[in-house]
């Protein structure tokens, strides 16, 4: 199968690719670039949480409930303009406000009857969410503390225990999630363009009136992609193991298996794509109407069981969970051998898929 | 000789609509994409975590346990599944068959009766974290509950806590994820089919024949992009329509104050996508630039999904200089709290500058490459 003419082929198509001094800056820098932006930037751990409370100097129970909130991680003070709490949340003064009842929270609670409202700027579902769990804490100790009530000893326990992950640090969970989004940019969408623009450029006529078979022509536009996708894989290994710290708990061949299957698959996905466009405009939408459901059904930014069960078997078909899948429990487990099998086995069967498929493909509209 | 003549701008115009009109499938793509995305999002996604996957060990199999489980069963967030032994549900969790494993020991009744304190124990999975942070919230409220139901345990707290969602009182999910869309919908459409449309005449050589005509360099820009900037209209106002009627999403502000907004944030696109295509004269590298620099950053550091403000220090100064996390705030306050202009004028102004300077950063390279 490797003969000369595909290794002539192989190395045109690098050379075009990688002749452009910007194509490499894109395809070899912005990743490990983005990677480490993003996975600085970006956490799911709500902070800097900006809390009001109106109370006068009497309140004590409140004004620890305050301060102890600011004293620890998520809060912080509110500039607040005014006393007026739907006023604050209105003008995005605060996040959050305490408002006690008439007469201050700590004589109500000296009634027996007390009520504190905690008014929350909802437009961040997720914020809003957090907010109350922490405050719910936060009061639930203070009052304890502050009228001396020993907390109670529930009959039953349960005691939790988070395995793989213990701190809980959000870049071992985003990065990995990160790394395969920038990858299925840097394969699917290059491959899918490349063979388009050589449609549009007349020059695949060209290229299948030259003596070379139709199998040459697919593989040697496909395998570069492979290599220049595979070559990014150490670079932002490196970057995802010695920056953030994410554990490399299982095996590093496991790993590169799981890897090269995923760029396989997103190359012969891109391949199957590019039969179906006719200019380079279209292949870049495609490239959109398949990537953002592909991000979605990853489980990257939502968790895939909130779905509907009528669409969760979507993600069956979508190389992008399966990596992410892979990535993780290969990284953060060890690598469970029967899960990692499966997953690769999945990836290899729609990279199969997709390749028999676009063969057809270039049979019926080529020849 | 360098009058602006808008009848030749409209002639780019027409030239460019006859070329979106003649490739069906770009036009379509651009309308379904937004369309498609909405309603994805709409049916898909719930930030309220449930169907959590739970593997039980049950060792005790008594009255007690079998309540325990109940407890967990009845809270509808686990769907509770047996595992033959501890060691087989902690295995579940590593090969995602579980995402959380309920162990309980076998003296957890004969505990309880003896006033001792019955523990059970549960294992969570790490590796996702936006599932651990609600599960543990979960079990508190179960382990009291179940204390309750089970243990004839009852202490209230001596107060009462309430808390009030303004702007979204039901936390729904769709409220916050869709007025964010209109922003991604927008960003992809924009910025790419411009950094594409303009990089394509330079591959194929037709720019030069077109600077060779009459037509001057504003016109041509002018002519080309507003197409593209009526189909991110178009686009706009499918993705208002579906979520105001399909998914009930209230929008409580000025259609004006939105629309006035969402122009500006194309024209900063467009214009971009302008300089983007300028700089590089060639589509597979003017898309890997637009994902990069428009698509990436309108998804992940606008404060579409992850909140802005838990973000470094530096990174909350470096968004300021997006476009989409202005208008972002721009979508989201005028559907849900209906801010007046006034109140949102940080954003447009930062918008506008943006904006302008973008306009200007085109409008330079593009006269710096042509004119000799």
């Amino acid at each position: 199968m490797m003969n000369k003419t595909l290794i002539g082929f192989i190395k045109k198509e690098l050379i075009q690719t990688l002749r452009d001094r910007r194509m490499r800056v894109l395809l070899f820098v912005m990743p490990v670039i983005q990677l480490t932006l993003f996975g600085v930037a970006l956490s799911n751990e709500v902070k800097n949480i900006r809390l009001a409370a109106v109370f006068d100097s009497k309140d004590t129970v409140l004004r620890d409930i305050y301060e102890r909130s600011i004293a620890g991680k998520w809060f912080i003070p509110a500039r607040s303009a005014t006393q007026d709490p739907y006023t604050l949340i209105e003008a995005d003064d605060a996040d959050a406000v305490l408002v006690p009842p008439p007469g201050g929270f700590t004589r109500a609670l000296g009634r027996g009857n007390a009520q504190l409202q905690v008014l929350v700027n909802a437009v961040n579902v997720v914020q809003a969410q957090s907010i109350e769990g922490y405050l719910q804490n936060i009061v639930q100790d203070t009052v304890r503390d502050d009228l001396g009530l020993t907390p109670p000893v529930l009959p039953i326990q349960v005691s939790t225990r988070v395995l793989f992950n213990p701190e809980l640090k959000t870049s071992v969970f985003l990065v990995p999630g990160v790394m395969c989004m920038i990858m299925i940019i840097s394969t699917m969408v290059l491959t899918n363009m490349a063979i388009v623009r050589e449609k549009e450029m007349g020059t695949f006529e060209m290229l299948i009136s030259a003596p070379v078979s139709r199998s040459e022509v697919i593989y040697g536009k496909t395998i570069p992609y492979v290599l220049l996708g595979m070559s990014n894989v150490p670079l932002i290994l490196a970057v995802v193991v010695f920056v953030f710290q994410v554990p490399m708990r299982g095996s590093l061949v496991a790993l590169f298996i799981a890897a090269f299957a995923f760029v396989c698959t997103a190359v012969a996905l891109g391949t199957l794509v590019s039969t179906y466009c006719r200019n380079q405009q279209q292949a870049a939408l495609a490239g959109f109407l398949f990537n953002f459901p592909m991000i979605m059904f990853s489980g990257m930014m939502f968790p895939l069981e909130n779905m509907p069960a009528a669409l969760r078997w979507l993600a069956f078909f979508d190389p992008l969970a399966h990596f992410m899948g892979l990535l993780r429990n290969i990284m953060l487990k060890g690598g469970e051998i029967d899960y990692v099998a499966t997953h690769i086995f999945y990836l290899a069967v729609i990279a199969v898929v997709s390749i028999v498929a676009s063969f057809r493909r270039f049979h019926t509209t080529l020849e | 000789m360098n009058t602006f003549v808008w009848r030749r701008a409209l002639a780019v115009a027409r030239k460019e609509v006859y070329h979106i009109l003649r490739d069906p499938a770009t036009l379509g793509a651009a309308l379904v994409l937004p369309v498609f995305m909405v309603v994805m999002f709409g049916v898909a996604i719930e930030f309220n975590i449930k169907n959590v996957a739970l593997a039980v060990n049950d060792a005790d199999n008594t009255q007690s346990s079998r309540r325990l489980l109940d407890t967990f069963d009845s809270s509808g967030y686990f769907l509770i599944h047996d595992a033959r032994s501890p060691h087989d549900a902690i295995t579940e969790v590593s090969s995602e068959k579980a995402r959380a494993a309920l162990i309980i020991p076998p003296h957890f009744e004969k505990d309880l009766f003896a006033g001792r304190g019955a523990v059970a124990q549960i294992l969570v999975d790490g590796s996702d974290n936006s599932t651990v942070g609600p599960v543990l919230g979960y079990v508190g409220s179960i382990q009291m509950l179940a204390s309750q139901r089970i243990g004839d345990f009852n202490q209230t707290l001596p107060y009462d806590m309430r808390t009030r969602f303004q702007f979204n009182p039901e936390l729904n999910s769709r409220w916050f994820v869709i007025p964010g869309l209109t922003v991604v919908v927008m960003s992809i459409l924009s910025i790419l089919l411009t950094a594409l449309t303009v990089a394509r005449e330079w591959e194929n050589g037709s720019m030069e024949l077109l600077l060779s005509t009459p037509v001057e360099p504003l016109e041509i820009i002018v002519g080309k992009l507003a197409p593209y900037g009526i189909l991110g209209i178009i686009a706009v106002v499918l993705v208002y329509i579906i979520a105001r009627t399909v998914f009930g999403v209230p929008f409580v502000g000025s259609l004006w104050v939105f629309g006035l907004g969402a122009l500006l944030f194309l024209m900063t696109y467009l214009a971009q996508g302008l300089l983007i295509s300028v700089a590089t004269r060639k589509q597979t590298v003017a898309m890997q630039l637009a994902m990069m620099t428009g698509y990436l950053p309108s998804n992940l550091l606008s404060g579409f999904i992850f909140p802005i403000t838990s973000m470094p220090a530096f990174f909350q100064y470096f968004t300021m200089l997006l476009p989409a996390r202005w208008f972002m705030q721009i979508a989201r306050d005028t559907f849900l709290k209906g801010s007046s202009l006034l109140e949102l004028g940080g954003p447009f102004l930062a918008l506008s500058a943006i904006c302008g300077l973008m306009i200007f950063l085109a409008k330079r390279r593009f006269k710096r490459d042509l004119e000799p």
